[in-house]
């Protein structure tokens, strides 16, 4: 009798034993994988970054023979054209990013002013291009919260919290998303 | 906007649960007829048959399973899109995949005046998205955005894959209950083994009638909530219901089009009449509703 208590006993054990141990690896797995999934995504926004800051030359150059007396705005934007691409960290570049495209969003109210300039098929492309970009990077950051969420969610319940600590994991911040500023645009004539 | 975000989690959630408790529904009817014919003749018999109709389904559906996309594709006649011409379509998808992180689909476009779309593929890596004419022409930017929304998501929840365990599974269950009646038909002159099986024969006959019918009104049933569950799905991805709610709107103004029957349960919404309970879609009016909860 005490024989079979004994048998079941110890298969009891070993199951939970190897239950523990199994938790021991999903736990950093997943922690690795979702940490994984953040730096994938951040590279992502990288990248949507680097293309609109690619288009601005192209822009500056088929803005500035229309728009002759504008000299601050186009230099508000090649400068933070310059800040974004000399930016180090991600955090700098998506501050960086959000004021060139803040800079260009002024670029395109001024030049509703100049209907010759809103005619030209180049222009109109960036336009396009530039829009779609803006869509491409929100929707990058809007995944990169999700990964955040996801892994804040994993490290900061229980039992999770107990591995993360464990292992090291800390909870991670979410990148800003800027409300779209609406505020007059000054025109200098 | 917390509470929002809950709500279309959960409907993926509840769909998700539900598909799979009717998969189980008809194992469970595909064990029954397995003990019903074994206790109404040798169980050898059972082991036999099943083997036949295992193989044969699994190499019919594989076969079509593995090509869904290409197939698919080719009995609408699509043609792949331009990525210059066609740039919306293009920036749309590539947006949603930054959201959802999968792969860029190849993308086609099928020549039809009315407003629909299908996705197919056996994973995202291997997957395609179609859209008809009609949809880049009469759908503004948000509303086409909230249709690719809902086709990418059946790609996210491998739908596809799903769909087809289901078919071989009803394929399964048609073969066996075929053989087996057959098999008593032949059987009716050999009076040796009535006297053991007698109620469970009757059982088996019954079974083998109903189940092709059931299962697939399970199937039906199965592809009604996946097509619930991409809606939702969808929303998670474009943040907002309101695209793909007006463009269900228009849909709803959409004639018949002419597909075969092997396509449409892939559509949007679906592309011929049916009656109701043999409807691979739900209701477009219930869609809508449910999407305005969210």
């Amino acid at each position: 009798m005490i024989y079979i208590i004994m048998t079941v006993f110890l298969w009891v054990l070993g199951g939970v034993v190897v239950i523990i141990a199994l938790a021991f690896f999903s736990y950093y797995n997943r922690f690795v994988s979702l940490t994984n999934q953040i730096e994938n995504s951040l590279s992502q926004i990288d990248v949507q970054l680097k293309k609109r800051a690619d288009l601005v030359p192209n822009l500056v150059s088929s803005v500035k023979g229309y728009m002759k007396h504008e000299k601050s705005i186009i230099d508000s934007v090649t400068d933070a054209r310059k800040a974004l691409v000399g930016a180090k960290d991600i955090s700098g570049k998506v501050r960086a990013g959000d004021k060139l495209q803040d800079a260009i969003g002024r670029l395109f109210a001024i030049a509703e002013n100049y209907p010759n300039l809103k005619a030209n098929e180049n222009f109109l492309q960036l336009q396009q291009e530039l829009s779609a970009i803006e869509d491409k990077i929100a929707y990058s950051r809007q995944y990169y919260n999700d990964g955040i969420m996801s892994y804040n969610n994993s490290t900061t319940t229980v039992p999770g919290m107990w591995f993360a600590s464990l292992y090291g994991f800390q909870k991670k911040d979410y990148l800003h998303i800027p409300d779209k500023q609406r505020e007059p645009v000054k025109v200098e004539f | 906007m917390e509470q929002a975000r809950l709500s279309f989690y959960d409907e993926i959630r509840k769909n998700k649960i539900y598909s799979v408790l009717l998969m189980f529904v008809v194992f469970i009817i595909l064990i029954a007829i397995g003990y019903a014919i074994s206790y109404a003749f040798d169980p050898s018999y059972l082991f036999f048959i099943l083997v036949i109709s295992i193989i044969i389904s699994i190499l019919y559906v594989w076969i079509g399973y593995y090509n869904s996309a290409s197939i698919s594709l080719s009995s609408v006649n699509a043609k792949p899109a331009n990525p210059r011409e066609n740039r919306m379509f293009y920036d749309l998808v590539e947006g949603l995949t930054l959201a959802s992180g999968l792969p860029m689909p190849k993308l086609y476009i099928m020549n039809n005046p009315q407003i629909n779309a299908f996705a197919s593929g056996r994973d995202p890596k291997n997957a395609v998205v179609c859209l008809t004419t009609g949809a880049l022409e009469k759908l503004n930017k948000q509303e086409l955005e909230g249709v690719l929304s809902h086709e990418l998501s059946h790609i996210a929840n491998y739908d596809i894959r799903f769909m087809t365990l289901a078919a071989v599974l009803v394929g399964m269950i048609a073969i066996i209950s075929e053989m087996f009646l057959r098999s008593l038909w032949m059987q009716s002159n050999n009076s040796d083994d009535n006297k053991n099986g007698g109620i469970f024969l009757i059982i088996g006959i019954v079974l083998a009638i109903l189940a092709p019918i059931l299962v697939q009104l399970v199937q039906l049933a199965i592809s009604r909530k996946r097509e619930f569950a991409a809606d939702a799905s969808g929303v998670r991805f474009t943040r907002t219901p309101t695209g793909l709610i007006n463009a269900l709107t228009k849909i709803k103004s959409n004639s018949e089009m002419k597909v075969s029957g092997a396509v449409s349960p892939l559509f949007l919404a679906k592309p011929n009449r049916a009656m109701n309970l043999f409807e691979t879609h739900p209701p477009i009016e219930v869609r809508i509703e449910r999407l305005r909860k969210m």
